[in-house]
């Protein structure tokens, strides 16, 4: 890993776009602002790492929700739709 | 081969591929759903199907094509959380090329216990899917406050289900 030294306002380059500077240091706290393309997602890692757990938790599901562990035929899901335009009232009921 | 026969092979020869969850699947090139940035936990798989099972009802599963092994109950959060509308992040757009809402669609996770007794649904990262370019990506809602484990209500479980 590569370690680098930096000053509160001091910031270090990811390649050409990306920019995180310090911003504050106190005690064992350190605050970060970080300047990226606005298709790069910035996560706490602790959060990117229980989404991957939770993936992972996923896959290993029973065969099927029902509980089946032989193979269940399956065909291509037809139901990929537009979520539905908001309804303010409960006429779904 | 002749130029028409290449074009044939090219967007209209459909595939098969055998998968042990669900057996021998027939798909085009254009069913394949990519996710560019893989998913989390499997960053490498780009290219899946979305499968359903008649018994299912809602669910849909994510089939990698590339691990025939790995394979991810999801379903439309709108089944089971009808008043779920979250706020979709800049950078999700921006990454996916979404211009209008009906360009996209919602999956989230589900983790299924293994008696099948329990059910959570992962409200803080929904996969949002392109469906015109059918790009995807699974989009981290920070600061939402969704669960990545929402229980899902035995109730709604079970209308969804069947």
């Amino acid at each position: 890993m590569l370690v680098l030294s930096r000053k509160i306002n001091q910031s270090i380059m990811i390649g050409d776009n990306i920019r995180i500077v310090v911003v504050a240091v106190d005690r064992d706290q350190v605050k970060l602002g970080i300047e990226a393309p606005r298709d790069v997602s910035v996560h706490r890692s602790e959060i990117y790492e229980e989404i991957q757990r939770t993936n992972q938790t996923a896959a290993a599901s029973p065969g099927s929700p029902a509980g089946k562990p032989e193979a269940v035929p399956a065909k291509l899901a037809s139901s990929l739709r537009p979520r539905p335009a908001r309804k303010k009232s409960s006429d779904e009921h | 081969m002749s130029l028409w026969m290449e074009q044939t092979m090219e967007t209209a020869q459909p595939m098969t591929k055998e998968f042990p969850r669900f057996g021998e699947c027939a798909f085009a090139p254009s069913d394949v759903i990519e996710f560019p940035w893989g998913i989390p936990g499997f960053p490498n798989l780009r290219r899946w199907l979305a499968l359903s099972v008649e018994s299912q009802g809602s669910f849909v599963w994510l089939q990698s094509i590339e691990d025939v092994q790995i394979a991810l109950p999801t379903a439309d959060p709108y089944f089971m959380f009808d008043d779920y509308d979250p706020k979709l992040p800049a950078y999700a757009a921006e990454a996916l090329g979404i211009e209008s809402p009906g360009d996209f669609t919602l999956l989230c996770v589900l983790v299924v216990t293994e008696n099948a007794h329990e059910m959570t649904m992962n409200l803080f990262a929904p996969v949002v899917v392109n469906l015109r370019t059918r790009k995807a990506r699974q989009i981290v809602l920070e600061n939402s406050g969704f669960s990545v484990r929402q229980p899902v209500p035995r109730k709604t479980e079970s209308e969804a289900a069947r």
